[in-house]
């Protein structure tokens, strides 16, 4: 068994959850400070992913990236690199399906995080830096550590998008979920079953982690 | 606590270019969803057509030719006799079929108004197996005969393997030919010209129709032929479509160097086509017909079978550039 798309399924899941982690507590920190309408309109937004079909996605991206598109031509000519069809083309999907998850998860977490935590920080002369690293974040550390681990796992079984702007290349751009797909078609059913084993497996001990950490989560609330 | 300022200020700057990243996220979702500048909603109605293309890749694509006002004229009819009762025809067609087909069912309407023609339009591959799961289908139109013939009780037991019996005896018959080609996008930035050039450095990605669809196992047989389809797996530079209109896509929007696809998909698309496969490359490239024996309508899948085969379809295939098998 070549367990190439397991790699690079990993590989992509783990890059677009970082970069999603970041990006994702970066925008629920600072859109909660802003006005209402102005709230109102990139929650709407930066949610859009979550509630559209990946093909959707995979669209939009599509006509930003692709070969013959503004931001992938740009590329192209700046860099030399196609942002499609390749391995890494993968993460954008991944990461952009995910996103709303992370930031969602981690805005409720900031949300219920107790404000005057941070304002006696600040009447000790706390930096807002401090304050945030050291006081909100291990606050609100269940909720992140949750939101990451659900974006993880969306970014791992993210099939639609990554099917239109990475395709399916055996041992460039084939992941855990395209090979299903493909195992299917030209009917290698065995193969296919042994890669849905290993998604569910992998599924399960995600689930079962974010499980585990919102029974911390409760018992510590206690 | 210098040791940790310092710390801190580096997770800040890594936070500040994560959200400069997702400042451009939201800034290109913003340009999609709002009007835009008159580049970009000119480069969306452009590519309106090519992303058409693409769902109907992902998906099979269900064409339902008619219209209100005829069906309630229908209604109207039958309200004062019932004389001409309304059929609905359903016709699994290969994919590379979609622009004739679809043409020529609104020729059909004018001579039959009370047949109404469901297409549904995908490898043959795939139609093949929602034939076999039980799909409701009058009429299928394959792009090879090994899908036929899967389904088809009189062909080979070494090719109907399952021992399937779809296919209404008497009923099939060869339609129309066509030709594989080797396509290329605008300006062939690869510089790639013919089938051999397949072998060499200029080729980086080429993509092709999973080997359950037709032009995917032609495209297999050329490169077979040419032996160098061991070497191109090896350096994974192939990449699998699942039907032929998404190889097309692929090809168009430049996101391979290179495809291998019919002459009519290329023809409808625009491509350029730098070869063709000659007969003992990948043989003779037939599309059969037939009613099927589930079908509820028989005589009207007969009568619209006949139809296909007259000059006025004759001409409508062939100015794609299918050639009339007979």
């Amino acid at each position: 068994m070549d367990w190439y798309p397991l790699y690079n399924s990993l590989r992509i899941a783990l890059i677009s959850s970082v970069i999603v982690f970041f990006t994702g507590i970066f925008a629920a920190y600072y859109i909660a400070r802003l006005n209402r309408v102005v709230k109102g309109i990139l929650d709407v937004i930066l949610t859009l992913p979550m509630v559209l079909p990946p093909t959707v996605v995979g669209y939009f991206l599509l006509l930003l990236l692709g070969a013959k598109r503004p931001v992938g031509m740009w590329f192209q000519e700046q860099f030399g690199i196609k942002l499609v069809m390749t391995w890494y083309s993968g993460i954008f999907a991944a990461a952009v399906v995910a996103f709303p998850l992370m930031y969602r998860t981690a805005r409720g977490a900031f949300e219920s995080f107790d404000e005057t935590l941070a304002y006696s920080g600040q009447t000790l002369g706390l930096s807002n830096t401090y304050i945030f690293w050291r006081i909100r974040m291990p606050a609100c550390r269940q909720g992140i550590l949750a939101g990451a681990v659900l974006s993880f796992a969306r970014a791992l079984g993210e099939y639609g998008a990554t099917s239109m702007l990475a395709g399916y290349t055996p041992g460039r751009t084939a992941t855990i979920s395209t090979t299903v797909y493909q195992l299917w078609r030209t009917d290698n059913e065995a193969l296919a079953f042994q890669w849905v084993v290993v998604n569910v497996m992998i599924s399960a001990v995600v689930l079962l982690t974010v499980n585990m950490l919102e029974e911390k989560n409760r018992k510590e609330r206690r | 606590m210098m040791k940790r300022r310092r710390a801190a200020a580096v997770m800040m700057a890594a936070m500040m270019t994560a959200g400069a990243l997702a400042g451009c996220q939201s800034g290109q979702k913003a340009a999609d969803t709002g009007a835009g500048s008159g580049a970009q909603s000119q480069a969306v109605q452009e590519s309106t057509e090519a992303v058409q293309e693409s769902a109907g890749a992902a998906q099979s694509q269900t064409v339902q030719e008619s219209t209100g006002a005829e069906q309630s004229q229908a209604v109207q009819e039958n309200g004062e006799a019932v004389q001409k009762e309304s059929v609905e025809l359903i016709v699994f067609a290969a994919a590379s079929m979609t622009e004739t087909l679809t043409e020529i069912a609104q020729m059909y309407k004018e001579i039959r108004p009370e047949v109404e023609i469901i297409y549904t339009f995908d490898s043959s591959g795939t139609l093949k197996t929602q034939i076999q799961e039980g799909a409701d289908c009058d009429i299928f139109i394959s792009a090879a005969q090994k899908q036929m013939n899967q389904l088809d009780i009189s062909a080979d037991p070494s090719v109907n393997t399952e021992g399937l019996d779809f296919v209404l005896e008497g009923s099939r018959f060869n339609l129309v030919e066509n030709k594989v080609v080797l396509a290329v996008p605008d300006n062939n930035p690869a510089g790639i010209t013919s089938y051999e050039d397949l072998g060499t450095d200029k080729l980086n990605l080429i993509c092709l129709g999973n080997d359950d669809v037709p032009v995917g196992a032609y495209s297999i047989e050329i490169l077979t032929t040419l032996g160098i389809l061991e070497q191109l797996e090896n350096d994974s530079k192939i990449t699998y479509g699942s039907n032929v209109k998404e190889v097309t896509t692929q090809v168009k929007e430049a996101s391979v160097d290179c495809g291998i696809i019919y002459a009519t998909d290329a023809f409808s698309a625009g491509l350029t086509v730098v070869d063709e496969a000659e007969e003992d490359q990948c043989g003779q490239v037939i599309y059969p017909a037939a009613v099927l024996n589930i079908s509820k309508h028989q005589e009207e899948a007969r009568d619209f079978l006949d139809y296909l085969t007259t000059d006025d379809c004759g001409a409508v295939f062939e100015s794609v550039g299918f050639s009339i098998a007979r």
